[in-house]
């Protein structure tokens, strides 16, 4: 029997905002432990809950970049059981009037088809306290910081539109791009600011059937859930195939053995309407004020790149990807940068040095305004592109500015007619056979002194000239 | 019999100036004052500092009045059972006290006492530092021989908190004194609240009745058929919203820990077993049933509720104000059982269920049997004072 998997995903995204939801603590959970927190997050006795404004906005751009629809009242609701990662006993979540309802993604399918993945509804909710589980000599010890309790955290929550782990895989990397657009966060899986949840069961291909589903957690990257999703299909197939039923349970991903491990369930009790944190209502007229926030979204802007510098689809969408690499790429075109160029330089030599590095785009040395000197110089033909490589990477170990690195190491291009001449000349001399292989036809050859010739130079020839002037020589001998 | 105070301000002056200068006022164990020991009356807060003055403690310092100390108290402030509130000022050692209303427990200590308890409107006073049971039912109630002390009180401490964001956006009432004109006054007297009363409830409300109309106020007995279903709803609904603020007493930071559990569950387990008072703790249990098993009935009562607050709404359109018994008697720790506290508190529990401010007055007689209550619309605090001062002035002789 073939089988077609039914899979949903749930998606906790925690919000840059600078604040924690409920109070004023620094959202740095990385800092040294529960140096962030106050009596409203350490959730003392008396302390009242209020909801960050910009938190709230934050969570409500993510919404509108998401397709989704803000509604015009929604509430936090009490989540109840208690853990030691919550040790008020309930965690303030929306179980009931979430923030959002509706939107989705469009993602391109492996057949190239395009495909609607659509979401039931996003909600805010505040983080627990991050467990630290330690020896003391030969006792295991807990220890609980509290730097993460509080911290406010959107749940995406889809439809089970998905059939394939590569489905999953897409629509999560499209989401990244919306929401790093929108600054709501940075969505990384690895630093833990995107957390994914699969639920996936199986049916037989063609039957509308929901099946028992089984939740799998533990994924730090997009690739992980693709390979946990595609794990669970197997496995969930293996099992109906041997006349097994699937039971309602969660799995945890074990990256290293690439196989997915039940995991014992933590119990969750209903969730009742929380009496102090006053309701969120948004007017139309508030919805309009967030929507005019949103900055261009990375479809429009790739279409932009487009038809206004004149860039492939492809090209076009690796571009507006990144907001970093978008905006990086329209500065250097407003420093007077051609768009081919500037995609050009960017895609191939920037980005990978930048990525080598280990530094980001948006604070790299390397800034736009460097990086548009030196191609300036290469497009009025002062530098080659050999040396423009190399001046780069003087950009990233010096604070010269590229023409002052030119000039001082010799980068200069020579394009001296009677210099290179005379170079040509020599090189003839000392190549008599190329140059007979030539005459013979060899077109190859001609490839061959060019280089010789770039070489005797010292690189800093200007081909274009070289070429113009051995072909003019060639010709005549 | 046990001392009035379980704590006492060692420092005796006030640290402020202002409207309040040399106001000697009590609060309890769940109202914050930075330093103090504040355990609720819980054995599972036992040893808990507060950590920061509550608003209305700051406020109350700020504006002159010295906070003699803590009073003893109720478990949580739930009933009055175990409770001195009310002696203090009784007994004159302070000239205001302070204490949670939950389900009545202000108006019911005044009582006790033979003086003024005021419950203000729900939102209308801060409660960032009150460490309460029932958020949604709760608020800071005064006591006080002299209404116009709890009025210069209330005006110092309402009003919004930037560490409170619930309260109500609309326009605060104006506290300075007003005028009554009984002529164009109505007050409301719910029929339903006239049957099944006990004691003196009955003659004290007859009495009570007869003192507004000799004054010229226009009486109109007005049906609240579902009168009865305020304690329902409290009792539901209040349990709920307990049982998940009480989750939070685990016996980890502070408060009484078992020692020796085998692990985090059993510890919280059997230290809440020790902890919670047998009141407090089958209050909870109900909560908890509500929640896990019987949700539906939780959904349920938070509907008869919004229903409850339309009715009311509809009451205060036709009064100015309305005129309920008081308790029958007052409560002993022979009536803390839940149903027994629940049937002690059933005429002042509506304000808790609405958020309305309800004004308990002592009888015209002056002697210790029951007085009577008076309730106004959400919000319309000011105006309820007004009127109960200008009923004292009449009993002292004045004008209006």
């Amino acid at each position: 029997m073939e089988f077609e998997a039914v899979i949903g995903l749930e998606i906790h995204v925690e919000l840059n905002a600078r604040t924690k939801l409920f109070c004023d603590c620094p959202n740095n959970p990385g800092d040294e432990p529960n140096i962030n927190t106050c009596p409203v997050c350490l959730w003392f006795p008396g302390a009242v809950p209020r909801l960050s404004q910009e938190a709230l906005e934050k969570a409500a751009l993510l919404c509108l970049a998401l397709g989704a629809e803000l509604q015009p009242k929604s509430a936090f609701d009490q989540k109840v059981y208690y853990y030691p990662d919550l040790p008020k006993g309930f965690q303030l979540s929306q179980a009931h009037l979430p923030l959002s309802r509706g939107g989705g993604i469009d993602i391109t399918d492996e057949d190239g088809t395009t495909k609607r993945l659509r979401i039931h509804h996003i909600h805010m909710e505040e983080d627990v306290a991050k467990l630290v589980h330690e020896m003391e000599g030969r006792v295991p010890i807990s220890l609980v910081d509290f730097n993460r309790a509080g911290a406010p955290l959107v749940e995406i929550v889809t439809e089970p539109d998905f059939r394939t782990p590569y489905q999953a895989m897409e629509f999560l990397k499209a989401l990244r791009t919306q929401v790093r657009y929108a600054g709501s966060s940075e969505c990384s899986m690895e630093n833990g600011t995107m957390r994914v949840d699969a639920n996936i069961s199986i049916r037989p291909k063609g039957t509308g059937q929901m099946n028992t589903k089984v939740e799998v957690k533990n994924m730090n990257s997009v690739r992980h859930v693709g390979d946990a999703i595609a794990h669970e299909i197997s496995r969930q197939s293996a099992c109906v195939q041997a006349g097994e039923t699937v039971v309602l349970h969660t799995r945890l991903w074990d990256p290293d053995k690439k196989v997915t491990l039940p995991m014992r369930a933590k119990f969750e009790g209903p969730c009742v309407p929380d009496p102090i944190v006053p309701a969120i209502e948004l007017s139309q007229q508030d919805i309009k004020a967030l929507r005019s926030r949103l900055p261009e979204m990375p479809a429009a802007r790739a279409e932009r790149f487009v038809s206004q510098h004149g860039l492939t689809g492809e090209e076009a969408t690796f571009l507006s990807t990144d907001p970093d690499v978008a905006a990086y790429f329209e500065t250097l075109l407003g420093q007077g940068i051609a768009p081919r160029t500037a995609m050009h330089w960017l895609t191939t030599q920037l980005i990978p040095a930048v990525r080598d590095r280990g530094q980001e785009l948006g604070t790299t040395p390397v800034t736009p305004a460097r990086f548009a000197m030196l191609l300036k110089m290469l497009s009025n033909d002062e530098i080659n592109a050999n040396a423009a490589r190399e001046v780069l990477v003087h950009l990233f170990d010096s604070e010269e500015s590229p023409d002052a690195i030119v000039h001082a190491r010799g980068f200069k291009q020579v394009s001296d007619r009677g210099e290179l001449d005379s170079l040509i000349d020599r090189v003839l001399g000392e190549q008599p056979s190329a140059v007979n292989d030539f005459r013979a036809g060899q077109s190859k050859a001609m490839g061959f002194l060019i280089g010789q010739i770039m070489q005797a130079s010292g690189g800093k020839a200007n081909p274009k000239i070289i070429r113009e002037l051995l072909a003019k020589k060639l010709e005549k001998m | 019999m046990d001392s009035i105070f379980v704590y006492l301000n060692p420092e005796t002056v006030s640290e402020g100036s202002g409207p309040l200068q040399g106001l000697k006022i009590s609060i309890q164990p769940n109202i914050s004052a930075s330093g103090w020991p504040t355990d609720a009356g819980s054995n599972a807060l036992i040893n808990f500092k507060a950590l920061v003055d509550a608003t209305l403690v700051s406020r109350l310092r700020e504006a002159g009045a010295v906070i003699k100390g803590l009073t003893r108290m109720s478990e949580f402030g739930f009933g009055l059972a175990g409770s001195r509130a009310g002696d203090a000022v009784s007994r004159g050692a302070v000239d205001a006290e302070l204490v949670l209303d939950l389900m009545g427990e202000s108006r019911l200590a005044a009582q006790r006492a033979v003086v003024c308890g005021f419950k203000p409107s729900y939102g209308l006073i801060s409660r960032y530092g009150l460490i309460g049971l029932i958020p949604s039912m709760e608020n800071c109630g005064v006591l006080s021989r002299s209404l116009k002390n709890i009025r210069e009180m209330v005006k110092i401490i309402a009003g919004p908190d930037e560490k409170d964001f619930s309260l109500p956006d609309e326009k605060l009432p104006d506290f300075s004194p007003q005028k009554v004109n009984p002529k164009k006054t109505t007050v409301g007297v719910i029929t339903e609240t006239k049957s099944g009363l006990q004691g003196d409830q009955e003659s004290a409300l007859h009495a009570a009745i007869d003192e507004l109309k000799e004054a010229g106020f226009r009486i109109k007995e007005m049906s609240f058929p579902d009168f009865s279903l305020f304690s329902l709803v409290h009792k539901i609904v209040g349990s709920v919203e307990a049982s998940s603020c009480a989750g939070r007493y685990d016996s980890v930071r502070y408060g009484h820990r078992v020692p020796g559990a085998k692990n985090w569950n059993e510890m919280y387990l059997s230290s809440r077993e020790e902890a919670f008072g047998l009141l407090v703790k089958s209050y909870l249990f109900q909560g908890a049933f509500f929640q896990f098993q019987r949700y539906d009935a939780y959904e349920d009562a938070c509907r008869i509720r919004a229903r409850l607050l339309e009715d009311m709404q509809k009451t205060m359109s036709k009064a100015d104000f309305l005129l309920l018994p008081a308790a029958n008697g007052v409560p002993t720790d022979a009536t803390a059982s839940l149903s027994g506290t629940y049937e002690q508190f059933s005429p002042t529990v509506f304000a808790n269920v609405t958020g309305q401010p309800a004004l308990y007055l002592p009888s015209a007689s002056g002697s210790a049997q029951s007085g009577f209550q008076l309730a106004g619309p959400r919000l319309g605090d000011a105006r309820l004072f007004a009127m109960g001062e200008y009923l004292l002035n009449l009993r002292q002789g004045g004008k209006s």
